[in-house]
This record gives C-alpha cells, sequence and structure tokens, in this order.
C-alpha cells in the first residue's frame, strides 16, 4: 500500500502560539461576542413593561456599560496585539498579515485552489501544510484588523461626547468626518456583520483544517503547539515566510 | 403702445414671484406671473416610505406649515384605509384653525397691511385722536394715548436713526395712500403687537405636535397620547394652556384684527371693483367633523362656482381622471409619452420633470410667448379656478351655510358695499379676515369637543393597526385633501410595495398663479391684474396690492 | 415721496434706546445680565455686554432667500427673547428681507445695493435656502439673477455669514437624494468668509435671535464647534438633555405610537428617534418660548439639525435602509440574507470536503486506526 501516512510519519511538536496570542485570542474572542449582542441589543431593545421607578431599573444602562467596557477592553487588546506582531515570534509577525511579497500572493492562490476550489493535480489531491497561517488566513486576519480600526474609530467616535475622559475624546472627529452620527453609527452597525460572518467561516476552517489535516488546528489555540510532519522541516516546501530570514 | 414692468421679486410673500406687466394708459393690459425657484420635492419622495412623507412635503412651506403635513398624513390615510380616531381628528383640526388664525394675521399685518399703511405718515398722527378712534371701534385695552405717543416716538427714534431697515425704499407718500395718518398709526402699532402675539398663538401647535414651525404629524392619528394621569401626556394643564391660548387668540382676532380690517377697508372701497379677475371659484372642503370621509360633515363647505354665479355650487371629485389635471404648456417641464406637452395629466398619473427653457440669467426679461414658470398650470374640468378665503366664504355663502351667511352679510352691510364687492382685491382680503373669524370660533368648539370626548372616556390618538408596512395592499392609490390657508390643496400618492412610486401635490398659489394654459386662459393673479390702475409705472404699489391680496406661497405653488 | 428726507446720521446706541424707551440703568444692566446669561457667559463679562449695547449701532443685515421653505425666518420671529419687534427696531437693521421688507422689486434691488454699498465689509449676511448648482444655476433666479450670482455678490463684502437653517448649512429636504436640483449649503460655496451655521429644520426662534444678540454684543463670531455650529447651542446631543433619557437608560420603550407606555412618556427609541445622533438644543431649551419639543409631545427626533438626516434612515426606524435594496433592507436584512448564504456556504463546502479529499480524509482515519492497533489496550 503506497499509503504515506501508513509509514507513520513522526510528528514534532512546534509552539506556534505563543501564551500573549493565546490570552489574546481568546480575550478577543469574547470581547468581540459580547460587543456583538450588546449591540444588536443596543440597536433593538425589548420594550420592557415596569412598575419600578426609571430609575430602578437600569436594563439600558447596563447593556450599553457592557458594550462599553468591553470596547475598552476590545480596543487595548488590539493595541497589544499590534505591538506583538513586533515583539512575538515569527507566527505573530506583522508579515504574516500584510501581503507585501510575491510569494504571499503566490501561497495565497494556492490556497484558494486547494482548500476553496479543492482542484487536483494529476488526478490527485493536493495539500498546503502552512505552520502558523497560511497566507489567506493571514491576509483574511489582515482584513480583519481594518474592521477592528474602523469599529474602534466609530465606536470612540459616537463615545467621544458621552465620556468625560480624555481619551475617547480624540475620536471626536470621527462623526463629523462622516457628516454626524447617524451615518457613524450606520457604519458601526454595518461593520459588526463582517464580525458575525467573519466568525462563522473563521471557526467553520477551524474545524475544517483540524479535520483534513489531523494536527490538532483546533487545540494549538488553547496549548499553543502543533504538530507537523517531520518531513515538513525536510522538504521546506510551503511553509510560511520566514520573517527573520531574507528570501 | 403699452410699456413692459418688471416686478422682481415681489416681497413681503413667502418665495420667489416674478411678475411682468404690460401697461396702457395708466392701466395693465396684459401680466404675467412666473415662479422662479423649483426644488422638484416629488422626485425626492419617490421610492420613500410612505409614512415619512409628511415630514418631506411639510418643509414644502414653513408659512402653512403642518397644511401639507396634514393633507399628507391624510393621502396615505386614504390610501390605506386608516381611519383616525376622534381625538387625533379634532387635534388635527385644532392645529388647523391654529394655522389659519397665525396665518391670516400674519397676512394682514406683516405681509399685506405696508400696501395699505403708509407708515412715515403715522409720524404726523396726534396720538390722543389716534387713542379716540381706537376706542370708538374696539375695545381692545391697549389704546390709550401714551401707548400711541409711545409707538409713535419709537419709530420716529428709528427713522432719524438714519437705518430704515425693513421700511427703507417702501413707497411711502404714494398718492395710492388713502388713510388718514391716526389709521396709519394704529395699523403701525398693531403691526407690532401682532408680531409678538403670533408667537403666541402657534404654541397650541408646538402643544399638540412639537414644534412650530414643522410639527410632527403621524399616519394613524397623533403622536401626543393623552394622559390625564401623566405629565407627559395631553393633560388638564396642557389642555388649559390650550384653552388659554384660544381664548387669547380669538380676542386679538375679534378686536384688533377685525376692526383694523374695517377700518382700512372703509378707505378703499374702490378696491371692491379692482382686481376680481376669473370669477371662477374652486373649494375642496376641510375641518371634518363627523369624520373625514363625511365631507357633508366640514366646516367648510367643498364645492366650486363658475363665471361669478353664486345661485349654482358644483360637486368636485378629486379622483374623476378629468377634473383635476396639470397641464406644463407654459411651464419649464416636459411630460413623457404620447401626448407630449400638451396633454393635462390627472396627479395620480402626474409628472415632475424639469426642462427650463427660459432665458439665460442674469435677463431683463422673460420670453412670455413660451414657456416661463416653474409653476404647472391645474385646472378643473378645463377651467381656471381661484382658490382661497374669498373661494371658501363664496361657496359657504352660496350653499347658505348659517355661519358663512351671517358672517359675510354682517361686513357688507358694515362697509355700505353690494356682494359684488367680494369679487375684488379687497373681497379676498376681507374673506381672509372673516375665515380667521370663524376659525378662533370653531378652534374653540374643537376644544369642547375634544373635552368632551376625553370625559366620555375615550383617549385614543392613533390607529396604528395598519401603521405596519407588512399589513398594506402591494398596490394603492390615495389621495388627501385640505383647505389650506391660501386655498384648496391635495395631493395624490401611488404606493407600490410598500413605497411612494408617485407623489404629486397640487397647491393653492399653483392654482392661482400658474402660467396661462394651451387655450391662453390666464390664471388667478394674472386675470386679476388685468384693467389694475397703476399711478407710477415706476413703484409698483398697485401691482403688489392685488398681489398680496391672493396671499403668495411661491415655494408651496412649486415645491 | 423722497426717503433722502429720513436718512438723518445720528445712530442711537442700545443704551439711549433703552433708557429713551422708559428704563433705568438698572433696567438696562438687569437686560445686559440676561442677554449674558443667555449666551452663556461669565459673569465677569456682562461688563462687556453692557459697554457692548452701550455704544454700538444698529447692525446692518441682509438677509438673502434662496432654495427655501421660510421656515427659518417664521422661526426667527418666533423668538420670544429678545422678541423679534425689539430685534428689528433696536438691535439691527434688517436692511433686506424679501419675506418683510416693504419694498418690491427694484425698490427691494436698490436697498440691497445701498446696503451694500454703505456699510462694505460691515454687513452680516444671513442666508435662507440652499443654492441649486444645476443647470448653471437657473432653478433659483431673483430679479433674472441665479441665487449663485446673487450670493457671491453679496457674500463678497460681507463681515460674516449666518447660514440659517439646515437649507443653508447642509441643503435640507430639497438636497435629499437625487438632489435633483444640485441643492447646495453656503459652506460649499462661498471660501474666505467666516461662516456660522445654524442648522435646524427650523431652528430654535431663540437660537437665532442668540447667534445675533452674540454678534452685536460682542462684535465676534461665537465658538464655533468642529463643523461650524455655535457651541453654545449644538454642542450636546437632543439624547443628553431629553428628559426621556431615564427610560432609556432603564431600557423602558415605546413600541407603537399611543401604546400604554407611550401613554407613560417612555423613551421614543424603538420608534425611530433619532434624539441619541442630532446634536441641537431642543431639549434644554425647548420650543416657542420653552412650551414643548418634539419627544415632550410624543414624537421622536427626526435628526433635523444633522447633516442628510433626509437621508438617514426612516423616520420610525433606528437603522438605515440601503438604497437600491427596498425599503425594508436595512443592514441587518442583509446581514442576514449574507448569514444564510454564508452557513449555506459553508455546509456546501463541508459536504465537498468529504467528496474532494476523500482520499486524505480517509489516509488520516486509516493512520489514525493503524495506530490505534499498535497501542496495547
Ligand atoms: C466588534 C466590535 C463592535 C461591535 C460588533 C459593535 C456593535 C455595535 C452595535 C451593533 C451597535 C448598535 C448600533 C446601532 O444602533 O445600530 C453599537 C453601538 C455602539 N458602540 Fe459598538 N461595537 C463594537 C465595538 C465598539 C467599540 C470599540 C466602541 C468604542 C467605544 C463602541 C462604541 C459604541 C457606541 C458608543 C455605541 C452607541 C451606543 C449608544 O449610543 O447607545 N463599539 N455597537
Ligand atoms: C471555537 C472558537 C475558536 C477557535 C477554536 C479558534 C481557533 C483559532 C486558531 C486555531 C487560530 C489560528 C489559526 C489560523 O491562523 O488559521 C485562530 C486565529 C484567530 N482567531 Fe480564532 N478561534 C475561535 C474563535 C474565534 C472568534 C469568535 C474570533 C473573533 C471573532 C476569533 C478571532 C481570531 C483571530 C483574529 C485570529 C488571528 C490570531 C492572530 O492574531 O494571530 N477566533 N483562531
Ligand atoms: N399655496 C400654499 Fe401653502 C398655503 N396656504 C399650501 O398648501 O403656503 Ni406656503
Ligand atoms: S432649513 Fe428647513 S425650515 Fe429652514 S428653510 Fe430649510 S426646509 Fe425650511
Ligand atoms: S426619547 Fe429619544 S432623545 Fe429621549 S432618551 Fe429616548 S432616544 Fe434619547
Ligand atoms: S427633530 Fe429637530 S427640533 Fe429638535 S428634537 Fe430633533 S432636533
Ligand atoms: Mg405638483
Amino acid at each position: 500500500m503506497d499509503n504515506k501516512y501508513l509509514r507513520l510519519p513522526r510528528l514534532r511538536r512546534v509552539y506556534v502560539w505563543e501564551l500573549p496570542v493565546r490570552f489574546y485570542h481568546w480575550l478577543n474572542a469574547g470581547v468581540i461576542l459580547a460587543l456583538i449582542a450588546t449591540g444588536f441589543y443596543i440597536n433593538n431593545p425589548l420594550a420592557l413593561m415596569s412598575q419600578k421607578e426609571a430609575t430602578q431599573v437600569y436594563t439600558m444602562g447596563w447593556v450599553r456599560y457592557v458594550h462599553f467596557a468591553a470596547a475598552y477592553l476590545f480596543f487595548f487588546n488590539f493595541l497589544f496585539r499590534i505591538y506583538w506582531g513586533f515583539a512575538g515570534n515569527k507566527y505573530a509577525n506583522w508579515k504574516q498579515f500584510i501581503p507585501t511579497s510575491k510569494r504571499f500572493f503566490a501561497e495565497m492562490w494556492n490556497v484558494f485552489k486547494i482548500d476553496i476550489l479543492m482542484l487536483k493535480k494529476d488526478g490527485k489531491e493536493q495539500h498546503h501544510i502552512s505552520i502558523g497561517h497560511n497566507a489567506m488566513a493571514g491576509f483574511i486576519y489582515f482584513l480583519t484588523f481594518i474592521a477592528f480600526a474602523i469599529q474602534c474609530l466609530t465606536g470612540f467616535g459616537l463615545y467621544a461626547d458621552m465620556g468625560g475622559w480624555w481619551f475617547p475624546r480624540m475620536f471626536a472627529w470621527v462623526p463629523s468626518m462622516f457628516g454626524g452620527d447617524m451615518l457613524t453609527r450606520d457604519i458601526h452597525h454595518w461593520t459588526m456583520w463582517f464580525f458575525i460572518l467573519f466568525a462563522v467561516v473563521h471557526v467553520y476552517l477551524v474545524f475544517y483544517h483540524d479535520y483534513v489535516e489531523g494536527r490538532g488546528e483546533i487545540s494549538s489555540m488553547g496549548g499553543g503547539w502543533k504538530f507537523i510532519e517531520e518531513e515538513v522541516f525536510e522538504e521546506k516546501k510551503y511553509h510560511t515566510p520566514n520573517p527573520r530570514k531574507k528570501h | 403702445m403699452s410699456k413692459r414692468i418688471v416686478v422682481d421679486p415681489v416681497t413681503r410673500i413667502e418665495g420667489h414671484l416674478r411678475v411682468e406687466a404690460d401697461i396702457e394708459n395708466g392701466k395693465i393690459v396684459d401680466a404675467y406671473s412666473s415662479g422662479t425657484m423649483v426644488r422638484l420635492l416629488e422626485e425626492i419622495l419617490r421610492g420613500r416610505d410612505p409614512r415619512d412623507a409628511w415630514a418631506f412635503v411639510g418643509r414644502v412651506c414653513g408659512v402653512c406649515t403642518s397644511t401639507h403635513s396634514l393633507t399628507s398624513v391624510r393621502c396615505v390615510e386614504d390610501a390605506l384605509g386608516i381611519e383616525v380616531p376622534p381625538n387625533a381628528e379634532l387635534v388635527r383640526n385644532l392645529m388647523h384653525c391654529v394655522l389659519y388664525m397665525h396665518d391670516h394675521v400674519v397676512h394682514f399685518y406683516h405681509l399685506h397691511a405696508m400696501d395699505w399703511v403708509d407708515v412715515v405718515a403715522a409720524l404726523k398722527a396726534d396720538p390722543k385722536k389716534t387713542s379716540e378712534l381706537a376706542q370708538s371701534i374696539s375695545k381692545w385695552p391697549k389704546s390709550s394715548p401714551g401707548y400711541f405717543a409711545d409707538i409713535q416716538t419709537r419709530i420716529q427714534k428709528f427713522v432719524e436713526s438714519g437705518q430704515l431697515g425693513i421700511f427703507a425704499n417702501g413707497y411711502w407718500g404714494h398718492p395710492a395712500y388713502k388713510l388718514p395718518a391716526e389709521v396709519n398709526l394704529i395699523g403701525l402699532a398693531h403691526y407690532l403687537e401682532a408680531l409678538d402675539w403670533q408667537k403666541e398663538i402657534v404654541k397650541v401647535q408646538a402643544i399638540f405636535g412639537g414644534k412650530n414651525p414643522h410639527p410632527n404629524y403621524l399616519v394613524g392619528g397623533m403622536a401626543c397620547s393623552i394622559n390625564l394621569d401623566d405629565v407627559s401626556g395631553i393633560n388638564a394643564e396642557r389642555l388649559a394652556y390650550i384653552h388659554q391660548l384660544l381664548k387669547q387668540g380669538k380676542e386679538f382676532i375679534n378686536q384688533v384684527y377685525i376692526p383694523d380690517l374695517m377700518a382700512i377697508a372703509s378707505f378703499y372701497k374702490d378696491w371692491g371693483a379692482i382686481g376680481g379677475g376669473l370669477g371662477n371659484y374652486l373649494v375642496y372642503g376641510d375641518l371634518p367633523t363627523k369624520g373625514y370621509r363625511d365631507t357633508a360633515s366640514y366646516k367648510f363647505p367643498s364645492g366650486a362656482i363658475l363665471n361669478k354665479d353664486i345661485s349654482k355650487v358644483y360637486e368636485v371629485d378629486l379622483r374623476k381622471e378629468d377634473e383635476v389635471q396639470e397641464f406644463i404648456t407654459n411651464s419649464w417641464y416636459d411630460y413623457e409619452g404620447e401626448g407630449g406637452k400638451a396633454k393635462g395629466l390627472h396627479p395620480w398619473k402626474g409628472e415632475s420633470k424639469i426642462n427650463y427653457t427660459g432665458p439665460k440669467p442674469p435677463f431683463e426679461h422673460l420670453d412670455t410667448s413660451k414657456e416661463y414658470s416653474y409653476l404647472k398650470t391645474p385646472r378643473w374640468k378645463g377651467n381656471a379656478m381661484e382658490v382661497g378665503p374669498l373661494a371658501r366664504v363664496l361657496v359657504g355663502y352660496a350653499k347658505g351655510v348659517e355661519e358663512y351667511k351671517a358672517i359675510v352679510d354682517k361686513t357688507l352691510k358694515d362697509l355700505d358695499v353690494p356682494v359684488a364687492a367680494l369679487f375684488s382685491t379687497l373681497g379676498r382680503t376681507a374673506a381672509r379676515g372673516l375665515e380667521a373669524v370663524l376659525a378662533a370660533d370653531w378652534a374653540l368648539e374643537f376644544y369642547d369637543s375634544l373635552i368632551a370626548n376625553i370625559k366620555a372616556g375615550d383617549t385614543r390618538m392613533a390607529e396604528m393597526s395598519k401603521f405596519d408596512p407588512a399589513t398594506w395592499p402591494k398596490e394603492a392609490l390615495g389621495v388627501g385633501h385640505a383647505e389650506a390657508p391660501r386655498g384648496a390643496l391635495a395631493h395624490w400618492i401611488n404606493i407600490k410595495d410598500e413605497k411612494i412610486a408617485n407623489y404629486q401635490l397640487v397647491v393653492p398659489t399653483t392654482w392661482n398663479a400658474s402660467p396661462r394654459d394651451a387655450k391662453g386662459q390666464m390664471s388667478a393673479y394674472e386675470a386679476a391684474l388685468i384693467d389694475t390702475p397703476v399711478h407710477d409705472e415706476t413703484q409698483p404699489l398697485e401691482i403688489i396690492r392685488t398681489i398680496h391680496s391672493f396671499d403668495p406661497c411661491m415655494a408651496c405653488s412649486v415645491h | 415721496m423722497d426717503n433722502e428726507m429720513l436718512e438723518v446720521k445720528k445712530q442711537p446706541t442700545y443704551y439711549e434706546e433703552v433708557i429713551r424707551k422708559g428704563y433705568d440703568r438698572r433696567d438696562f444692566m438687569k437686560f445686559a445680565s440676561m442677554m449674558a446669561a443667555f449666551i452663556g457667559l461669565e459673569k465677569s463679562a456682562i461688563g462687556q455686554v453692557a459697554k457692548a449695547m452701550e455704544t454700538k449701532s444698529r447692525i446692518p443685515i441682509i438677509w438673502l432667500h434662496f432654495q427655501e421653505c421660510t421656515c427659518c425666518s417664521e422661526s426667527f420671529i418666533r423668538s420670544s427673547h429678545p422678541m423679534v419687534a425689539d430685534i428689528l427696531l433696536d438691535m439691527v437693521s434688517l436692511d433686506y428681507t424679501e419675506t418683510l421688507m416693504a419694498a418690491s422689486g427694484a425698490q427691494a434691488e436698490k436697498s440691497l445695493k445701498d446696503t451694500m454699498k454703505k456699510y462694505k465689509g460691515e454687513y452680516i449676511l444671513c442666508v435662507e435656502g440652499s443654492v441649486p448648482v444645476a443647470a448653471d444655476g437657473v432653478y433659483c433666479m431673483i430679479g433674472g439673477k441665479t441665487s449663485m450670482h446673487i450670493l457671491e455678490e453679496s457674500a463678497a463684502d460681507a463681515k460674516a455669514i449666518i447660514a440659517w437653517g439646515s437649507c443653508a448649512s447642509n441643503g435640507c429636504v430639497q438636497s435629499a437624494k437625487p438632489n435633483p436640483t444640485q441643492a447646495t449649503p453656503i459652506h460649499k460655496l462661498i471660501k474666505g468668509k467666516p461662516i456660522i451655521k445654524v442648522p435646524g429644520c427650523p431652528p430654535i426662534g431663540e437660537v437665532m435671535a442668540g447667534v445675533i444678540v452674540h454678534l452685536l454684543t460682542f462684535g465676534t463670531i461665537p465658538e464655533l464647534d468642529r463643523v461650524g455650529r455655535p457651541k453654545a447651542f449644538y454642542s450636546k446631543r437632543v439624547h443628553d438633555s431629553c428628559y426621556r433619557r431615564p427610560y432609556f437608560d432603564a431600557g423602558l420603550f415605546v413600541e407603537t405610537f399611543d401604546d400604554e407606555n407611550a401613554k407613560k412618556g417612555y423613551c421614543l427609541y424603538k420608534v425611530g428617534c433619532k434624539g441619541p445622533s442630532t446634536y441641537n438644543a431642543c431639549g434644554v431649551m425647548k420650543w416657542n418660548g420653552g412650551v414643548s419639543f418634539p419627544i415632550q409631545s410624543g414624537h421622536g427626533c427626526i435628526g433635523c439639525s444633522e447633516e442628510n438626516f433626509w437621508d438617514n434612515g426612516r423616520l420610525y426606524d433606528r437603522a438605515s435602509a440601503f438604497a437600491g435594496f427596498g425599503i425594508e433592507s436595512d443592514a441587518d436584512t442583509i446581514g442576514k440574507v449574507a448569514l444564510g448564504a454564508t452557513l449555506v456556504a459553508v455546509a456546501g463546502h463541508a459536504v465537498a470536503t468529504n467528496i474532494g479529499k476523500q482520499k486524505s480524509i480517509h489516509d488520516l482515519e486509516t493512520e489514525g486506526k493503524a495506530s490505534e492497533h499498535e497501542l496495547p489496550s
């Protein structure tokens, strides 16, 4: 039988996601889910009926409070991740996200053919084995970061006149740039949908990679480890570009 | 040889009106009226939510503010088969009456008075004599000699400052001014008082609609809930406030406006034979007392009069394809499809495709042999019609409605003029005053009905069961009408897939100020100007008198 | 008659006016301090206000009307403090306004020219309405000239410009999509002049009067915010000063008009109130001498002082509709469709994976099973 896996390849453990990245990831996932949930509520709250004094109920107040608290966490967590893009390991580096080289695009195209179009070569299935993100994923995260930025700008722009702190006030120019709070709010709202769609596709793809590659993709965001075939180390074929090394 | 003169801008009106008139031997022999500003709101409404239309069309005009919003909600309710609760009807009536009171007073003092009152001559009045005169025509308390003396010195100082402001370059001293100095002073004093008064009466609209100008309306009723047990709703305090305002409003109309009107009119009886014009009058009717659908219950009865023949009043049907139609023969528009510019369109099929073909500005004269205005030309069964207070008073009078008969007959008797004097510039101005009196009375009636209704336990203010677009038919046609201060107003809507497919307004000033039609028939302004004497070709005082008697609103007319 | 006779050179000051009207110095100071408080000044500035009013003559004002509905003029005459009769007679010299001026036609045009010449560089230009720039400006003409032309002419020598209302400051209803006449606000046409935007459809009468009072008392422009509105009246959102705000925070909302919650005066957010995104003084100053404001009378704020408010979504919805997607297509409808499509695509991809990558999945399973066998149980 010419089944390469029956040669029972030796898997090597690689420390892909350092603790700060993992921490960032789960905090990020958590606050985004909270922001989406509270955001929906803010957009279209339930019409409560209450016999209590208005001052004793604070439903909308709490929902908004959670939104704003989560927003701060989200923002500083995001800042931290940008920092870690320079300080972290090669899999966390900013070059993983920004399409700069021809190689990057070539890899994206390759991933597209294999994972999305499922093209075969000479009648054979193909594999794209990356260790950190593949280029396609990296690029999607790049878009995600842009959406993060939009959300923070519009969010803090809307918040600017609510808070007393100088920090959100710095964003007061945002709504006037968009011709008012209403459009700013709409942009903020529309961008939320990007996160929802991203989360669905992202979680699916994590499961997909786990399933078709069998290298512990899902758990990697838990422990940080991925399991990589020895031959990958030998072939050095489709490995992620190493930012520390000039290609 | 006739001479063409131009009056542009015509001021003390709403908006941008240009009049060109040919004068021969001191009389106008031909006249052209042109609206020179357009916004195309009918185009802007396309594709929007019918429930929002009231806010858009409300902005057609801030002078007859609320009229278009009222007409719009009626129009959408007609299309969707919504019947509003009696309280909402009463509140709408109340707000509408208040608009009449406000608009007519402001027109009389601030837009029309200076055509009859010589401000500068008022400085020569004797305050004591003025006071005596004022007290002889009205029991209005503010008429002491000191009061008039104060006003006079204030104006004296103002004039001496050399900065004449709004009074600069007026037609002061023109021989057509005929009032004794004392009447001029009364007029001037009340100009200032009315300025103060007008901001009070509109508070009624603010209480129900949140603000004025441009109060809020709602398809299905009104947004101001009644709750006698809550500070947020229409409660006893709000109602008492309204009552107070209505009483004060009525007092001013009866004790200031009407006596002034009568005093001034008595010196200008010659204007009871000038400016008659068409002699065709059209009224859609308004102020329902048993629901908008029950046209027989209207305080303003509907109908049409032709050729000054008040022995016959014709029925009017806004849904009939061949009754109300708009023509564009001399207007800066195009119609698509068969028939092109030559055809008339019922508003349900109306179009508003702009096409300016006039001279390139800056220009001296319009080419009145072709298109010369942004107004379309509405016709009723092909007839040019005059709309407005005079039309309403005549239809009410012709229909033998007691309230109209009493007040019209009394006025004619007091002024000692025949019925025929109504068909004139003076008649128009007088009719407006009479209407203000009626509106002030009716407002109090509606107020009482509102109280009675609430007392009887009905506190509903809006019918919301058909507010959700999901409940609407796929297609619907509607027409809503009102009697705006300046005359018969209607909006027509086509709703398709929850959106406005077409929305057309045919507005009072469009009836009156439009260019002539394909048959060369003049509309009301042009017709009324014919034969008007002009003493001095360089000073258009007589022209603006007749034009002002219609109370032009050009923003309305073109929209 | 000739008006020249009336042109007397002496120009009385406010102080003289007030004293002449029979008030004494104490009344005058009271009025000055009220004015100062009204425009939000410290106590120390009262003297300055009083001084300004004692020594200045009436500011000439040219008030132009373009594409508008005259509701701004109407609102202006609703001002109760100061009252308009007093503004007109004692504070400013309203030399041109088509709505109120006695003169028409050539005489009106003369008034305009006279003031532009005599008070070159000193007059305040007030503009009500937007300027249509389509078709070379023919959609608004006065005296045979386009509004564009008239604006340029009269702005050239103005000391400052006030853009009244949403029309002049944002374009208002006639600039709503598709803006067929290309209605344009003033600041987009006139550069290099101080422009005060006083948005609102219309603005509150006392706000309009307040802006004028500020100008004439200090001879300076009131402090403006980032988009050119006086901070005194436009720095807070209606929502931040709304008396229904506790209900908002509590989550107590009106669901439909005239329901139980509406009768209790709950928050109007769910029936489309745009108060949270609208900068205006309505909640504090209210309308028509403080009688009410939209929310107090049960209707949501429609955002009438915001740029573009006619296209910022429907009146009774919080979210904006997407043009071209049908009226019900707000962002969420599109989002839900996209979400559905994504889920379908994901499911399709999952199925395709199991077919297309059958071999490698099979390999992985085989490998897994082989390993399982090799391990002792
Ligand atoms: C993934 C990130 C975020 C999502 C998905 C999200 C979602 C939402 C949504 C859906 C709304 C309701 C808007 C509407 O009425 O249609 C909202 C409102 C708001 N968000 Fe966010 N948001 C996020 C991040 C932020 C951030 C970083 C801030 C910064 C402070 C922020 C501040 C606000 C503010 C101020 C409002 C308006 C709340 C109000 O006026 O009551 N948001 N958000
Ligand atoms: C069951 C839930 C999730 C799992 C198992 C998971 C797992 C992972 C894994 C394994 C990666 C790295 C893989 C790769 O680069 O392709 C990753 C990256 C990432 N995930 Fe998730 N994820 C989950 C949910 C979410 C959610 C809800 C969000 C936010 C909406 C999110 C945002 C991200 C981002 C932004 C990255 C890039 C990380 C970086 O900065 O390097 N994840 N996730
Ligand atoms: N013409 C007109 Fe109006 C009125 N009255 C309305 O429909 O003024 Ni603006
Ligand atoms: S801003 Fe509004 S109120 Fe003022 S003129 Fe324009 S439409 Fe009228
Ligand atoms: S009614 Fe409007 S402005 Fe007032 S609290 Fe509610 S959302 Fe805010
Ligand atoms: S609609 Fe306008 S009037 Fe005030 S409350 Fe909103 S800004
Ligand atoms: Mg029309």
